[in-house]
């Protein structure tokens, strides 16, 4: 290469950087606009964070087209409402740039998400720092509102720890199991979860095994089992390896029930699993659509397919946003204080947030689905507390 | 620590471990067969092995083969699915070789460029069945795990008298399978003529030009047996595990060539020595601790093997003359 100059490498640099910069926070403009109008002071966006492609987006996307069919069902002429969507892929450091322009755009007055926990804790505080007020649909460590809690986080959905003691409860109440043999991921997720179940059934856990992500022979833990006995299996994970392990477990001729955390609710839980999945159930703390509501219907309509994960829980953040519309809030101020003051009927649950933003103890509760012939359908609700 | 576990059921794990490495052995004969005659690990070859196992559940979906099919479709769609594996697995190892790394191979390329076209090679396979496929057909492509139709059922086969253990017929497989192919393919390297010519690329390319064998012709023999074990164990994978994916390749890679470098890297048998190695230590130690700790131990037991015998556990490689 001929000699270049200082000047030439620093516009070079220069370049990329731009280039680079302008690449960053892809912003996929999904325009849902409900109510038509005028709106010179009322123009404004709600932006969905998470992972909108990706192994995992089979669990946020149905929430941020849940959102995406509230704004399209609202019905106000003073007010012309964007949902625009920011793709993370559940990673905390494609979020942060997310966030930051999120934060600083003052058209901005709310967000949807995030909707896995890393990318939540990673960019709780830029939310905080902007205030922009933030509802989850699907964030569960508990960390986030326990752990230094910032005031602009809500979620619809509980925290982790209760999912672990609901968990236990079903196993020991609903499945009658007295020898529970507990496995995890040895990850994030997995592993406080499964700690929370053993924590919670005590002496009617029989065995603790640890597995790996990635893992696709469980042969060491089928015979730990085959030597314990369990009456009922739980696994606190994500379907990549609970496919290949329960099916294992049944070739292997265990058939006690299988119990698993909503790491495994997604759609292509029935796929994965097969045959064998039969009658695996799956905890998770969102909620069946009501038989009565057209909800179901109208998001058919609108997507082509019918609700997934924590879709009404997308539904009722955006609802609850557009609730503070209506009420006129206009600054980002007064939406936080409406939210965090909101009470009311939601399709997901009764909706309030307590003082840290979480969902209040009486309303925790959780779905027990079964995998029927393929699909989950939702069987009990567990509450864990009483 | 619970070695209890461990020697009481010492029979029962061990049969798990052999099975376990079978398969790696199979797939590491891929990667030291390449090593042997170019001196070059092929990053690819992960790949080659999931191609393998995306070809049976095509086999399978197109014959509509499910579980609880009849003794006849059994054994017909279990066949035709270990031919077309073998031939896609080998075709797949041919393409790499024909794409990727000939073109490297004619203008005398440093052998890093070798290993980044490889790990580029393997990126792109893992793309193409995990996002560019998905894009055009949809399912079962993707980013998940796919389910693969369980058509040749676990029943168990016998029982070890004295010991007490039930032996499936999954695991028979398997365990037969791989030693018949490496006992196959042994043969062939040193019996037959071919065999013989691909002896002598690995022990000095240019003489044996010399001597009139045809370099690319050996370095494309090679890479398509090599394909072919892994189509093999592509087979035997979804016999026993029932699932696969567009990334299933990448940990099995990674064990693979781990087992070839115990056992000895360029050394066919030592494939096999490391494969059903690297499974027995991997199943005792899911036994003594969890499986948590299978690859801390799995990596222990190599640095120490390497560290008192460099070149691994049979040591030799294919290229050194026997006297």
């Amino acid at each position: 290469m001929i000699r270049s100059s200082k000047t030439w490498q620093a516009a070079a640099i220069a370049a990329a950087a731009g280039l680079v910069l302008s690449a960053c926070g892809t912003t996929d403009t999904d325009g849902g606009g409900g109510g038509d109008a005028s709106g010179e002071d009322c123009n404004f966006k709600i932006g969905a964070m998470g992972a909108l492609s990706g192994a995992n987006a089979s669990i946020v996307i149905p929430s941020v087209d849940g959102a995406e069919l509230a704004l399209d069902q609202w019905d106000n002429d003073e007010c012309d409402v964007t949902l625009e969507r920011f793709d993370t892929e559940g990673d905390p450091a494609k979020a942060t740039p997310v966030a930051t322009q999120i934060a600083g755009d003052e058209t901005f007055i709310g967000v949807i998400g995030g909707a896995f926990s890393g990318e939540t804790r990673a960019t709780k505080t830029i939310y905080q720092d902007g205030g922009v007020p933030m509802i989850s649909q699907s964030a569960t460590a508990t960390d986030l509102t326990q752990d230094e809690p910032v005031e602009v986080f809500h979620r619809l959905v509980p925290y982790d720890d209760y999912q672990g003691a609901a968990i236990a409860k079903y196993l020991t109440d609903e499945a009658g199991a007295k020898k529970v043999f507990v496995v995890d991921n040895s990850e994030a997720y997995g592993e406080p979860l499964a700690d929370r179940v053993e924590e919670t059934l005590g002496d009617a856990m029989v065995q603790r095994d640890k597995t790996q992500v990635g893992q696709t022979d469980f042969a060491p833990t089928i015979s730990k089992m085959e030597s314990a006995e369990p009456d009922a299996i739980f696994y606190g994970g994500y379907i990549a390896e609970a496919a290949p392990l329960l099916k294992q477990i049944r070739d292997a001729g265990i058939d006690v029930p299988f119990v698993g955390g909503d790491g495994l609710y997604g759609a292509d839980f029935g796929n994965a699993v097969g045959p064998a999945g039969e009658g695996a159930i799956v905890m998770c703390p969102c909620a069946p659509i009501e038989e009565d509501s057209t909800f179901a219907a109208d998001f058919e309509d609108k997507f082509g397919n019918a609700p997934g994960a924590y879709a009404a829980e997308g539904f009722d953040a955006m609802n609850v946003f557009l609730a503070a519309l209506d009420d006129g809030a206009r600054t980002r101020e007064e939406v936080l204080d409406f939210v965090n003051s909101y009470e009311g009927d939601g399709l997901s649950k009764q909706i309030a947030f307590d003082e840290n933003g979480d969902v209040p103890k009486e309303n925790v509760s959780y779905w027990a689905y079964k995998n029927t012939d393929g699909k989950l359908t939702p069987e009990v609700e567990v509450k864990p507390e009483g | 620590m619970d070695f209890d576990a461990l020697i009481n059921g010492l029979d029962r794990h061990t049969l798990d471990g052999i099975t376990r490495g079978s398969i790696y052995a199979l797939v590491a004969l891929g990667y030291t067969m390449v090593y042997g005659v170019m001196k070059l690990i092929n990053f690819a070859h992960s790949e080659v092995f999931m191609v393998g196992t995306w070809t049976v559940l095509g086999v399978y979906t197109v014959l509509g083969a499910e579980a609880g099919a009849g003794l006849g479709m059994v054994i017909g769609a279990t066949l035709l699915a270990l031919i077309a594996a073998m031939l896609a697995s080998a075709g797949t190892a041919l393409a790499v070789e024909r794409i990727a790394y000939r073109p490297l191979r004619k203008k005398g390329a440093p052998p890093l460029i070798f290993l980044i076209t490889g790990i580029g090679c393997s990126i792109v396979l893992v793309e193409t069945f995990g996002q560019v496929l998905s894009a055009f057909f949809g399912p079962p492509f993707g980013r998940v795990t796919v389910n693969v139709p369980s058509v040749l059922e676990t029943k168990v086969v016998f029982t070890i008298p004295g010991l007490d253990l039930p032996v499936t017929n999954t695991r028979l497989l398997i365990i037969i399978g791989a030693i018949v192919m490496m006992v196959a393919l042994d043969t062939f390297v040193n019996k037959s003529r071919l065999g013989r010519g691909v002896r002598a690329v690995a022990q000095d390319p240019d003489t044996a030009s010399l001597m009139g064998v045809n370099q690319d012709r050996v370095i494309m023999l090679v890479f398509v047996l090599g394909g072919a074990m892994a189509g093999v164990a592509a087979l035997l994978f979804t016999i026993q595990y029932d699932i696969t994916k567009f990334d299933i390749g990448f940990i099995i890679g990674i064990k693979a060539f781990t087992a070839a470098v115990l056992g000895g890297i360029g050394n066919l048998r030592g494939a096999l020595v490391g494969g059903l190695l690297l499974g027995v230590v991997e199943v005792y130690a899911s036994q003594v601790w969890d499986s948590s700790w299978t690859d801390v131990t799995a990596f222990i037991v190599l640095v120490l093997v390497l560290m008192f015998r460099p070149t691994g556990l049979l040591g030799e490689s294919l290229g050194k003359a026997r006297a």
